[in-house]
């Protein structure tokens, strides 16, 4: 018989918002952005790490949130694809994503954006290779990566 | 209609000073609060313009007044006489004025309005003008009452220039509305949506939208400049336009709705203990210690399903449809991931607590791995069927005897295997399902095609599927894959009424997933081929094995999808075809993206350049040679099938140009030389779109299934907005953008004012019995289906203009005016009127609508059915599908000497998908289809052990394609409009596995030099190290000539 687990009280802040939950030690990150906060643009396509479909911002580094547990982030700044757009506004990724018709289905497409910020954050000015190396974690399986390259050479450059 | 109203009232302001500003608009509109719904300028000296915004939504109306003083004799009386229009229809309104002197050194005002409204204002207001006129008149008698109280106009006359005074109800707010209210419009403060706003109202609008350069996200195509009005200056249609999409901004803004992010209260969680074995007798399942932990609400068995439901329906013929499928394990376990136990939990999480505490035990059997172990019929699956063998059928058409006799060249072909894959959306499948207490069960799931799948639920459940309500919102993908996801929506059902109807999720995980849907897997032996002098195909015999998983859940309808590409582009016209499916300790196979076709153009492809390779003849002078040429369209091929259009000589010129075919030739030769393995491929293949389900007769004479049907539905909503509704299920498809770029043509507006629902809804009622996104079929059966619904629903909006504009039907023109989309008498833009009184006129103000136009509410369906005949199951002949797009791809590969790697150096891709609706959509599903071929040729591969063990269960094993494995596309298109669809347009979605064909001819053309035939269509450095080392050519080809080999 499983032993019944006590919770732990973390504190976390998610897109500038600061949330105190007492949790199960075993949840996972990407379940507790979903799950405790509803913020379900996050998503879950495998649990291996590999789709990269729940990559989040953990103090300003990408992570595949469904491979972190939500106790690893008591104390972090959490940046969610809720959180990219600015004031009313889209981010450049956001809006060249859409230009260059970098998603279809629209599922990968906010981990996607949040690997590609930042990789732009690190690079400003990526070349092709460096920004397939950017997503190479991040699996799309509707555009064949050609107008996701695209969308993030044209956000690089400051246009659609 | 006349009416008139009158009365009196007393304000403290002398009688000379009421006047001076009651006669003056000059002084009196600069004082005049602002709204946002209403302006005013002054006109000529004694004039002013009022304009009124009355509607709500989207959709709007500007009722025009000009009030003139018409009378005025100081300071004892004066009247105002208003004419105006709106939307067609005309009133004139007159208030008169007495003033005296009061007791009190004021003034007493007595007053006296008449009005009278003309045309068909009177139908659509109907009886309630004279009502609303009353309350409307005393408020602007009692608003006038309290401005002439007080002095304040007069000081504010002086310090208009530099301030305005806040916002309250005067008189002619009050006037505004009157009409306001009349029509049923909106308070003041109502947002203005997207309809162009009265320059004075932009101006007060608080904090306008753009006044701080912000975009509000939530409209989409606001970068898209609006045909306002199309009057003549030639505006391009939006077919055809490469419109960004309407789905975008939610999808981007991590907004959508997928399956997994719905919550419902008191929501429980449904997950599976599976099968370990790939073959197992189920002895016995104790489930008492996991239905002790706290979260879990039951457990559920195969045999406690078997005892409540009835078995899946079966499409095919006995024997093979004696099988029995729950879609749960009853008695025995059949493939390593077929679910055992269900357990209905709290949380996902005590779910998997509870799956550790369930005890099964097994008894292991003999699995069936490969296709051809299972045809031996050693270990048998299915008991009721009696045989692993689920279907067998030939195809043979033509003289195939007599064209090998007159064969100068016969080329025979020993086996040639194309592999299991699957494109792997990136959402999984899942349900939440609620059996609600009411009897009804609401379905959101992901599916792509509901109305069939309901059609097996409800048997299974033993309810109508009239219960079933079938909805799905955003879908994460599915390229076929979700087709046949129903025995595990029917299970969550099931677990819905067992726990009392409480919410059900059922979420699969990644290796869930991987092990229950996976591409179809086909081995072809004992080709032989006759080719004449020129290394022209003129017949064809083959055996095919198609290998399905452990259950038929779409099949064996595979066993007939594949004929739509019989002869693929070639011109043959004798084939003779022995074909059989079989049943193996596999996961069950699902439709994936070129379904069937996809394993057969693969096959084609390989002989053709297999024969080319062994009679010397230059691939591409090998196509050339035996493609169906462009005059031959439209094409019946030897099963009965028709080829719309095409022109395949065009696309491989252009291919061959795109890539600089002959200067990669010389780079080859030079680099050869050097020793490196280079390969040039050229795969043509055909992507039939748009489905008869009336091919099932190959698979069961019986069939009740055949043609296609596909529903729309457009209205104009009761505040003028339009609204589609789709009877298909897009995934990523951009139907919102499409359907809305259709829409917007046929009512001459802008797709931005086309609200597109997403997603599917059975209570849309507005699906049809094969509704779906399967087949490359959307851009003509829903489009179709649109474009039938918006012609419906114009002629509906015609026949309520040509009444309410008392104008002729010739005479009228649609667009989009001041107040949105409209219809107006050409010409003369006063004429008019939009979508929003239009709809009242139709419902809502129906007790005056004329006996003629009743039967209208601008609300409607269609159903699409495409011209199909029965198809002839004895012959196996007819026409399968209505559309043939094609692709022709073009790759050079090098191969590591050292890894066996293939890399690939260039690819080009050209494509004829007839017309495209949005370019930039079509030109992503070819991009999208490239790349799963890609991915599937070189690294993606279902593997299983000896045991039928999947070595292949997690994303990192199966390892599907990264940005990293992706090579740049250069891509090309030519459009030969396909004569069948309305459009031109042909479906393109599934693109017929072409990157697959491509890369096995290059790996062939790197590696023929060592010996090599390809006959596998994944080609991995595993794979490609041992065909170099035990080179299969002598072994699986040989040629009988007749004549010396053809001159290249």
């Amino acid at each position: 018989m499983l032993e019944a687990i006590q919770p732990v009280s973390i504190e976390v802040t998610v897109n500038g918002h600061n949330y105190r939950r007492d949790i199960e030690p075993r949840l996972l990150l990407v379940e507790f952005i979903r799950e405790e906060l509803g913020l379900t643009g996050t998503h879950i396509g495998c649990d291996t790490s590999y789709c990269g479909a729940c990559t989040i911002l953990l103090d300003g580094k990408p992570i595949k949130s469904c491979t972190a547990l939500a106790v690893q982030a008591d104390g972090c700044e959490v940046t969610t694809v809720e959180g990219l757009e600015g004031e009313q506004q889209l981010h450049p990724l956001q809006a060249a994503f859409s230009e260059h018709h970098g998603l279809q289905c629209g599922y990968c497409t906010p981990g996607m954006l949040i690997s590609a910020y930042s990789l732009l954050q690190e690079n400003p000015s990526p070349s092709r290779e460096e920004i397939c190396k950017g997503i190479a974690g991040n699996l799309c399986r509707c555009t064949g990566y050609q107008n996701i390259i695209k969308a993030v050479d044209a956000a690089a450059k400051g246009g659609n | 209609m006349e009416m008139s109203f009158n009365g009196e009232f007393e304000v403290a302001t002398p009688r000379a000073d009421t006047f001076a500003l009651l006669v003056d608009p000059q002084k009196f509109i600069p004082v005049l609060p602002t709204y946002h719904s209403m302006s005013m300028k002054p006109g000529d000296a004694d004039t002013a313009i009022v304009k009124v915004r009355v509607g709500i939504g989207k959709v709007r109306g500007i009722a025009t007044t000009e009030m003139t003083l018409s009378e005025r004799e100081a300071p004892l009386r004066a009247s105002y006489t208003g004419k105006g229009k709106v939307m067609g229809s005309a009133y004139t309104m007159t208030t008169a004025f007495e003033l005296q002197d009061s007791a009190g050194g004021g003034t007493l005002v007595k007053w006296h309005g008449t009005g009278c409204v003309y045309g068909k204002i009177l139908s659509l207001a109907g009886g309630g003008i004279r009502s609303y006129a009353e309350r409307e008149i005393k408020q602007v008698i009692d608003s006038l009452r309290d401005a002439l109280s007080s002095r304040r106009h007069f000081e504010a006359v002086a310090a208009a220039a530099q301030t305005r005074p806040q916002p309250q109800a005067g008189l002619i707010e009050s006037i505004a509305n009157f009409f306001r209210r009349l029509f049923g419009g909106p308070e003041p403060a109502a947002p203005a949506a997207a309809a162009p706003q009265p320059q004075a109202a932009v101006a007060a609008a608080p904090a306008a939208a753009t006044a701080k350069g912000y975009k509000d996200p939530l409209i989409p195509f606001k970068d898209i400049p609006q045909r306002i009005d199309v009057d003549g200056d030639g505006g391009k249609p939006w077919v055809g336009q490469r419109l960004r999409r309407k789905e975008d901004v939610r999808l981007v803004r991590g907004r959508g709705l997928f399956v997994d992010d719905e919550q419902a209260a008191d929501m429980l969680h449904l997950g599976f203990v599976r099968s370990p074995y790939a073959h197992a007798r189920i002895v016995g399942i104790d489930v008492s210690a996991a239905e002790a932990l706290p979260g879990v609400v039951c457990t559920l068995t195969g045999a406690q399903v078997a005892a409540q439901t009835q078995p899946f329906m079966q499409m095919g013929e006995a024997p093979g449809s004696n099988l029995i499928d729950y879609g749960i394990a009853t008695d025995r376990a059949r493939y390593q991931g077929e679910p055992v136990v269900a357990i209905v939990a709290a949380s996902a999480r005590e779910v998997e607590d509870a799956a550790e505490l369930i005890e099964v035990e097994y008894e292991v059997l003999a699995p069936n791995v490969s296709s051809e172990q299972a045809l031996a019929d050693s270990s048998i699956l299915h008991d009721e069927v009696g045989s692993n063998r689920i279907f067998h059928g030939t195809w043979d058409h033509g003289d195939v005897d007599r064209a090998f006799a007159e064969a100068d060249h016969i080329v025979k072909i020993g086996r040639l295997h194309h592999h299991r894959f699957s494109s792997t959306p990136i959402e999984t499948a899942g349900a939440v399902v609620k059996w609600s207490q009411q009897g009804d069960i609401d379905v959101l799931c992901n599916t792509g095609l509901p109305a069939i799948a309901a059609q097996m639920i409800a048997p299974f459940l033993g309810v109508s599927t009239e219960q079933i309500r079938m909805r799905s919102y955003d879908v994460g993908g599915n390229f076929g894959t979700k087709t046949v996801t129903y025995p595990f929506v029917a299970l969550t059902a099931l677990a819905s009424r067992l726990v009392g109807g409480r919410a059900v999720k059922w979420i699969e995980t990644r290796s869930e997933n991987l092990a229950s849907f996976q591409g179809g897997e086909r081995t072809f032996t004992d080709t032989e081929v006759a080719l004449d002098k020129d290394g022209v195909i003129t017949a064809l015999r083959s055996r095919h094995l198609d290998d399905c998983g452990a259950y038929t859940r779409y099949e064996p309808l595979g066993c007939s999808i594949w004929s739509q590409v019989y002869c693929a582009m070639y011109k043959l016209r004798n084939l003779h075809i022995d074909f059989t499916q079989v049943v193996s300790n596999k996961p069950p196979c699902t439709p994936n993206r070129g379904y069937s076709r996809s394993q057969h153009l693969w096959f084609m492809d390989r002989v053709l350049d297999i024969c080319a390779h062994e009679l010397d003849i230059p691939a591409e002078q090998m196509r050339l040679r035996n493609y169906i040429q462009p005059q031959q369209f439209p094409y019946t091929t030897p099963n009965g099938n028709i080829y719309d259009s095409g022109d395949y000589p065009q696309m491989l010129n252009k291919a061959l140009d795109l890539i600089d075919y002959s200067a990669w030739k010389e780079k080859q030769a030079q680099w050869r030389g050097q020793g490196r393995w280079i390969g040039i491929g050229i795969g043509s293949t055909l992507d039939s779109g748009t489905n008869n389900f009336g091919q099932s007769v190959y698979i069961n004479a019986g069939s009740v299934f055949s043609g296609n049907n596909e529903a729309a539905r457009v209205k104009v909503d009761l505040d003028g907005s339009v609204v589609v509704m789709l009877g298909s299920v897009p995934q990523g498809q951009g139907h919102e953008t499409v359907a809305a770029q259709v829409v917007a043509d046929v009512l001459q507006i802008s797709p931005d004012m086309v609200k597109v629902r997403t997603g599917f809804d059975s209570h849309w009622n507005t699906f049809a019995g094969l509704s779906g996104t399967i087949a490359s079929q959307f851009v003509v059966t829903g489009l179709s289906a649109v474009k039938g619904a918006v012609d419906k629903l114009k002629a509906e909006l015609v026949r309520l203009a040509v009444f309410a504009l008392q104008a002729g039907e010739e005479q009228l023109q649609f667009g989009v005016g001041e107040t949105g989309p409209e219809v107006r008498v050409q010409g003369q833009p006063e004429r008019a009127i939009n979508y929003w009184m239009l709809s009242n006129l139709a419902n809502s103000n129906t007790s005056t609508t004329p006996e003629h136009l009743r039967d209208i509410n601008l609300n409607v369906k269609h159903i699409y059915k495409p011209n199909f005949e029965p198809l002839d199951a004895e012959r196996k002949y007819g026409n399968q599908t209505l559309t043939y797009a094609a692709q022709i791809h073009i790759a050079v590969v090098e191969i590591d000497r050292q890894t066996f790697q293939p890399r690939i150096l260039d690819y080009v891709v050209v494509d004829d998908c007839g017309v495209a609706i949005n370019p930039k959509i079509v030109a992503g599903q070819v991009h999208g289809a490239t790349c799963h071929g890609i991915g599937a040729a070189l690294q993606e591969a279902f593997q299983f052990d000896d045991n039928g063990n999947m070595i292949t269960s997690t994303f990192t094993d199966y390892a599907p394609i990264t940005s990293m494995n992706m090579p740049p596309l250069q891509c090309a298109a030519i459009e030969t409009p396909s004569p069948f669809s309305y459009n031109g347009a042909k479906g393109c979605g599934e693109g017929g596995g072409a990157p697959l064909h491509t890369l096995s001819a290059a790996v062939q053309d790197a590696l023929y030099g060592e010996g090599v035939i390809v006959s596998e269509s994944h080609n991995s450095p595993s794979i490609l190290m041992q065909a170099v080392n035990k080179p299969n050519r002598a072994e699986l080809v040989s040629v009988q000539s007749r004549q010396a080999k053809p001159a290249a």
